[in-house]
């Protein structure tokens, strides 16, 4: 193998587990932030027993879980039934790989991009890996053969196609503005101008709510809506199975968050750095920090909208996701054809 | 050469397995681990090579698409086929069309066989229903159809010039990027480009006139 190809090889390893590590760290202390931010939203105290603020909970309910039984149900298609959770927890990591969370920097005496891979293709990849997302759902509702779980799966693509569609012609406007499909290009052009936020508040809205349906969050959290379907998909799974199901939620949240950072916050652009003169690499931890701390927003404000909205009924759900953000995202593509027409963005 | 033929061996005789004994489980598992042995034998030579995951992506491409036809679950044969799709999607990116492979994924794994999974779910088919014998006529017309497309291809393979497998100095500086395949749409093949909306579009009204006609 020559020298080349082990040193990509090398760093992107490297950085494919850093990555994971602090995504499942993340993903583990989500739980945590969802209950203790419930609990404060309602006015109650939350998990607070196991080590300081509770914050060894994770822990306890990973080994929880972990030393659960796995029960496999009578009449399951067993294959599917034991791949599903993976199919689901899979999109989400790898879509991860083409988020640029950091500048490049020199790093022990080599250049180093802080993202695992500058693709082409990068923002079309994530489309393609997110819409895969829902054969884990539907998968997961038809192998347990419950009718519950049936009704889950089958809700979850409805719902996921539906919002796949206006979540795409929402990012149309984002590339148009950027003329480039790679997250790092998406990123520079808004370090250059204005953040996409400000240009196209409306194309910004609409891929909120759309990520929000897309990760089954409240207000659309219909595949597993617990008052009408048990469960919904997961109605049957138990231990380390259901827990994945968690896992791959929060992992998919953290996922849209940092694409939501990407294409409308600029990335890990921060205004104003380089009047301060830092030097690079302080400028560098900076700009990653700062990164962090939109994602963290993002997550929070997940976390806020669920336990703030109710959930909406099924042709609630439909006729907005077809009739009102649909077109709102056709005419926010004029209006973003509109600036670049004049010359703004 | 000889991987290409091996396959097709491999493909008839498992054909012809399924043909003998319709009734007997599916051992697919067994000829995947049958399959993988052969690839490491021939080319344990050269296991990082280009030759070596064009084979075993291959043998999983061709194997997805058997099951795809012979598995009696008609569930299972659409998750086979997305398997298949994103065979294919690895062979686009090792002949450096990685927008193709991407796409691919995004409009047939993302979209189209998410609608066939959902119309699988909804209908609910069992595995007995689903697995109707057919008639003599049609074994006979599959048996001919099936000795011509045999020796179609191995035509193909005969004929066939230069190989198959990526060559860097083929392709010139951003092939297949984007703005190369945007280029190509908008400049040289402007008319099938719009032709083929056109198109689309027809069948999207026709389509939506056939669902509502007894609504009316």
């Amino acid at each position: 193998m020559d020298r080349q190809l082990s040193e990509v090889l090398l760093q992107s390893s490297v950085k494919i587990g850093i990555m994971f590590v602090a995504m499942l760290t993340v993903v583990a202390y989500m739980t945590w932030v969802e209950r203790r931010v419930s609990a404060w939203i309602q006015d109650r105290l939350g998990p607070n027993r196991v080590g300081p603020f509770g914050l060894l909970q994770p822990l306890a309910d990973g080994i929880k879980f972990l030393f659960k039984e796995t029960i496999l149900p009578p009449h399951v298609h067993k294959a599917l039934y034991l791949l599903a959770p993976a199919i689901l927890f899979v999109p989400a990591f790898v879509t991860f790989s083409v988020v640029p969370f950091g500048p490049t920097v020199e790093m022990f005496g080599r250049t180093v991009r802080l993202q695992i891979a500058d693709v082409d293709a990068g923002i079309l990849i994530v489309l393609a890996f997110s819409s895969l997302g829902v054969y884990g759902i539907a998968l997961a509702g038809w192998a347990s053969n419950n009718k519950y779980s049936l009704m889950g799966g089958l809700r979850s693509s409805a719902q996921l196609i539906s919002y796949e569609l206006a979540m795409g012609f929402a990012v149309v406007g984002v590339l148009m503005a950027a003329g480039s499909l790679r997250l790092s290009d998406i990123v520079t052009r808004q370090a250059e101008g204005l953040w996409n936020m400000f240009t196209q508040p409306l194309g910004f809205a609409i891929f909120l709510i759309a990520a929000f349906a897309e990760t089954n969050r409240l207000p659309f959290d219909l595949p597993e809506a617990e008052t009408e379907l048990v469960g919904g998909y997961h109605t049957e799974y138990s231990g380390m199975r259901f827990s994945m199901f968690f896992m791959a939620e929060y992992a998919n949240m953290i996922t849209v968050s940092a694409l939501a950072v990407t294409l409308y916050l600029g990335g890990y652009h921060v205004p104003g750095l380089h009047y301060l003169g830092l030097s690079p690499g302080l400028a560098a931890a900076v700009q990653v920090t700062a990164f962090a701390a939109k994602v963290g927003f993002f997550l929070f404000l997940y976390v806020w909208v669920r336990w703030t909205l109710p959930r909406f009924r099924y042709d609630q759900l439909m006729n907005l996701g077809w009739k009102v953000l649909f077109e709102l995202a056709l005419i926010n593509i004029l209006w973003v054809a509109f600036l670049v027409l004049i010359g703004w963005v | 050469m000889h991987l290409l033929s091996g396959l097709i061996v491999l493909m008839l005789v498992f054909a012809l397995l399924r043909a003998m004994m319709p009734d007997r489980p599916l051992a697919p598992w067994a000829l995947l681990v049958a399959g993988a042995l052969t690839l490491l034998v021939i080319y344990r030579q050269d296991l990082a090579g280009m030759e070596f995951w064009a084979g075993a992506v291959g043998f999983v491409a061709i194997l997805s698409a058997l099951l795809v036809v012979m598995h009696p679950s008609p569930m299972s044969s659409v998750l086979f086929l997305i398997l298949n799709l994103f065979c294919v999607a690895l062979f686009y990116l090792m002949l450096q069309a990685q927008l193709l492979a991407v796409l691919q994924i995004i409009v047939y794994a993302g979209a189209i066989m998410v609608l066939f999974v959902f119309v699988v779910m909804l209908l609910n088919l069992k595995a007995e229903q689903a697995l109707t014998a057919g008639r003599g006529v049609q074994r006979w017309a599959a048996l001919v159809l099936g000795v011509m497309f045999a020796f179609m291809m191995y035509w193909a393979i005969r004929h066939r010039t230069g190989s198959p497998y990526y060559e860097p100095q083929t392709f010139q500086d951003g092939f297949g990027t984007a703005r190369d395949v945007g280029l190509l749409l908008f400049r040289e093949h402007t008319f099938a480009f719009e032709a083929a909306g056109v198109l689309l579009v027809a069948a999207m009204v026709g389509a939506v006139i056939l669902a509502k006609r007894q609504l009316r």
